[in-house]
């Protein structure tokens, strides 16, 4: 695991939690993810709804924020950051980066071990 | 039989175990939290938040075996697809009433709201307890749950029962939930990504008498649309369509659309190559 550096590239949405404020009120970056097809963007609750009398009696007095998952899928359309009336989305597209091949786990070589114990290793 | 069943089965399923439906085991030491925390306030935090944690959960996603690895340790909550036979039987185990909430999944990525999460009642007060806000929620009983889960059959929702962390007292089963892998954030985990343990394969996989199937429905296969898992493999010269047992996961839904009742669930254990494909 210790030479385990490399990350599939993929865009990464800036959020603005500030900006956003409470997200259940709006969620236009989420209605418009859904459609380009994608469906990345979603929204969950900041911090737990307290329990008991103080419970919030409506999904909308629960302080949400958006959240994104499975970035990998995204194809950096920019739909969402256009439909965000507060300005709290910035696409970051990802750097340019070596190939996997390159990169990941030259050390490891497969060997073969025969019927008799003895190894084989293919390349050396 | 995976290893659930091997601890937690006492001799069957674990989901068919009425020991894990008492009452003692939501209650008890080690459960309590857990059960407490998925039926009620905190479920969305963690259910979704593992969601909007997964891109940096997964920063190589060409070796989800790595990730598949570390997870087979997490224990605090998982599941398992069941066909409508199984699904009948486990609502004869549990306590009436039963509670339809809302689907988490669903509504949190800005989908149609849907009634599809069915708490069993131990866990389901908890839920109405400390959820005010889910208004829509419905109460059912025996029999309204059996004609429920026979409309998600129908209607081609999987079956999927869901635990509440596993102890050496027992592993206490607190919903079923019923999804598709389009929408539902384990089966996106296990089938995207391929965690193992957010979603295990069912005791079953589907099988098809291609003699039957040349006869029905042709050129267009109607159990295809419903195979969430891309499972079948549809032959357009023979017109007969081949269920790949390795992709299967013994969810049993293609069987209602088949017009010729081409379809069978077999064990899953019938299958030599499968006994540790879960």
């Amino acid at each position: 695991m210790e030479d385990y550096s490399y990350s599939v590239p993929r865009p990464v949405i800036d959020y603005n939690a500030e900006a956003c404020g409470n997200a259940v009120l709006c969620l236009k970056c989420v209605k418009a993810c859904m459609d380009t097809g994608h469906n990345l963007i979603g929204f969950m609750n900041t911090n737990d709804p307290p329990v008991g009398e103080n419970a919030p009696k409506r999904l909308e007095d629960i302080h949400h924020m958006i959240i994104f998952s499975g970035m990998i899928n995204c194809p950096g359309c920019g739909k969402c950051i256009d439909a965000c009336p507060k300005k709290a989305l910035t696409l970051v597209m990802p750097e340019p980066r070596e190939h996997a091949s390159k990169l990941q786990r030259s050390d490891i070589v497969f060997c073969v071990t025969n019927r008799d114990g003895s190894v084989t290793i293919p390349r050396s | 039989m995976c290893k659930y069943c091997a601890e937690y089965g006492n001799g069957t399923k674990w989901y068919l175990n009425p020991q894990n439906y008492r009452d003692e085991l939501y209650r008890a030491e080690g459960h309590e939290n857990t059960v407490r925390m998925l039926g009620g306030a905190q479920k969305n935090t963690f259910e979704v938040g593992a969601m909007g944690q997964v891109d940096i959960m997964i920063p190589d996603t060409n070796y989800s075996d790595i990730l598949s690895m570390a997870l087979e340790n997490m224990t605090a909550h998982g599941g398992q697809i069941v066909p409508l036979e199984d699904a009948l039987k486990i609502i004869d185990l549990c306590q009436e009433p039963f509670v339809l909430m809302h689907c988490a999944c669903r509504r949190y990525f800005g989908r149609s709201d849907v009634l599809r999460c069915l708490f069993f009642w131990p866990v389901a007060n908890t839920a109405i307890k400390e959820r005010p806000w889910e208004k829509d929620t419905r109460l059912l009983t025996r029999e309204e749950a059996r004609e429920f889960e026979r409309e998600c059959d129908r209607t081609g929702f999987l079956h999927s029962i869901w635990h509440a962390g596993v102890n050496s007292d027992g592993i206490p089963a607190i919903v079923m939930c019923h999804c598709t892998s389009t929408d539902c954030i384990p089966t996106k985990f296990r089938v995207s990504y391929g965690i193992m343990n957010s979603q295990r394969k069912g005791e079953y996989v589907c099988s098809v008498d291609p003699n039957e199937c040349k006869r029905g429905c042709k050129d267009v296969p109607l159990c295809m649309k419903r195979c969430n898992f891309g499972a079948m493999r549809y032959n357009p010269v023979d017109r007969v369509l081949y269920i790949d047992p390795q992709a299967c996961f013994g969810c049993g839904l293609c069987r209602a659309a088949c017009p010729k009742g081409a379809i069978r669930l077999m064990d899953r254990s019938e299958f030599p190559a499968l006994v540790d494909n879960w």
